[in-house]
């Protein structure tokens, strides 16, 4: 079957197999690799992608079912080669270490503050809450969002 | 493995109908696909035998609420996040708000559906005990037919339903509940978020002068499917309100629970807390209806 839809900000045309996943979609027809498969059964989020503005968990979602959808993933955070402000603050407070959960978790705080631009901690545990990150502890994510928050409302 | 399939997107409710006309199992709705598509993954029997998925994402009168009559009428694909966010549902229906809001995460959220949890029906399935208190019933639809039923009567025990294989659920009605209720639910998981529910109870109660008027009370997880516990209702029913009477309740539910399940190895162990549970939700529904 043939699929239209938005693939960061990009129409894209694709044919497909109907029981191809979003997550495979992404990864290996489009070469988008910064989108994780972790747990393939929507516990872990590290697949969590933007479909019309909302948090998703790619593996959970048939590419057939895409078809008109704005669909954005990590790779379309980035602008003219610089860093969107959520992945700068990422690096800054050693939001990271193995970097796996990392696009999950930054496409899950996107979400958020695409609805809220004052996000209170307790609203950003609550978004991030199903993205799992065995490494960092949760409180430099927490942080990184929260520093986001603050320099984008500065600068819209 | 997910099999090959077709996968279709229709655009209205007389689409799926006609779509579902002969189907002899091997056409299947999808709605959020939080169940489907994990239950494909497992190799899941539950879902053999599948060759084409109707999608129902592009069909808006699945995912309408509306008021007519007393009556508000859910559409069966609303998602979670938009009975979160819905203001009818925030003043009518505070029990299955706040049972959305500890569903899944966010990502599960935004995809699953109302209709979705009760026609998978697993016993652990959150929104179903406050739809059951809520008296809620649902519209079934078929190419030829349409009839209502109770939610209770539509489930028959986990995993399964009356849903037959040409039909679709297309609405979830439920009378404005009376002003004079109180009501709460809680759920009990083993974190406090993303969690599948071990016990969950909803419950309304409607109080006179110190005493126990109506109350309705519904189980999840704790039961083999979400039930309605009738007869611990007319048991409370005239009850003075005390801490007395508020522990013989309590105990008569962990009671008639145990009489629906039967021994478990669990049983030790949820039986008191079903109970203690039970008895925290009267207290603090009582303290707000003063």
């Amino acid at each position: 079957m043939k699929i239209n839809f938005t693939l960061n900000s990009q129409n894209v045309s694709i044919e497909i197999e109907p029981n191809l996943r979003l997550l495979d979609l992404l990864r290996d027809r489009f070469n988008l690799t910064g989108t994780k498969e972790g747990c393939s059964i929507g516990e872990c989020g590290a697949c969590t992608v933007i479909m019309n503005s909302k948090a998703v968990n790619s593996c959970l979602i048939l590419a057939g079912q895409c078809n008109g959808a704005e669909i954005i993933t990590i790779e379309g955070m980035e602008s003219d080669g610089k860093l969107h402000p959520l992945q700068e603050n990422f690096l800054k407070s050693g939001a990271i270490q193995c970097g796996f959960c990392t696009p999950g978790m930054i496409m899950s705080a996107y979400a958020l503050l695409i609805e809220k631009k004052n996000p209170t901690d307790e609203e950003i545990k609550e978004a991030i809450a199903g993205n799992l990150c065995r490494c960092t502890g949760y409180k430099q994510i927490i942080d990184a969002v929260s520093q986001s928050a603050k320099e984008i409302k500065i600068n819209t | 493995m997910i099999p090959v399939l077709e996968i279709f997107q229709p655009k209205s409710v007389d689409e799926i109908c006609r779509l579902l006309k002969s189907n002899n199992g091997d056409t299947r709705i999808i709605a959020g696909g939080t169940d489907i598509i994990p239950g494909f993954h497992i190799d899941s029997p539950r879902f053999a035998g599948i060759k084409r998925l109707l999608d129902l994402q592009l069909v808006d009168e699945l995912k309408t609420v509306s008021i007519n009559h007393q009556i508000i009428s859910i559409g069966a694909a609303i998602t979670f996040s938009d009975i979160i966010t819905n203001p009818v549902l925030n003043s009518y229906l505070p029990l299955l708000v706040k049972s959305s809001k500890t569903i899944g995460s966010t990502q599960i959220r935004n995809r699953a559906t109302l209709g979705g949890n009760f026609i998978n029906n697993a016993p652990c399935a959150d929104s179903v005990a406050p739809l059951l208190v809520y008296d809620a019933e649902i519209k079934i639809k078929s190419f030829t037919s349409e009839k209502i039923m109770k939610l209770q009567d539509f489930l028959v025990k986990p995993y399964a339903t009356r849903l037959n294989p040409d039909e679709i659920v297309t609405k979830i009605m439920v009378p404005v509940p009376s002003t004079d209720f109180v009501g709460d639910f809680y759920k009990l998981g083993r974190r406090r978020a993303v969690s599948i529910s071990r016990i969950s109870l909803a419950m309304l109660m409607m109080n006179e002068d110190k005493i126990i008027k109506e109350m309705r009370i519904a189980s999840g997880a704790v039961t083999p499917i979400g039930t309605r516990l009738y007869d611990v209702e007319e048991f409370a029913k005239g009850k003075v309100c005390n801490e007395e009477a508020f522990k013989e309740i309590a105990i008569k539910l962990g009671e008639r629970i145990l009489a629906v399940s039967g021994l478990r190895w669990s049983s030790e162990y949820k039986i008191p807390v079903v109970q203690q549970v039970c008895y925290q939700l009267i207290k603090g529904i009582e303290r707000r209806s003063l």
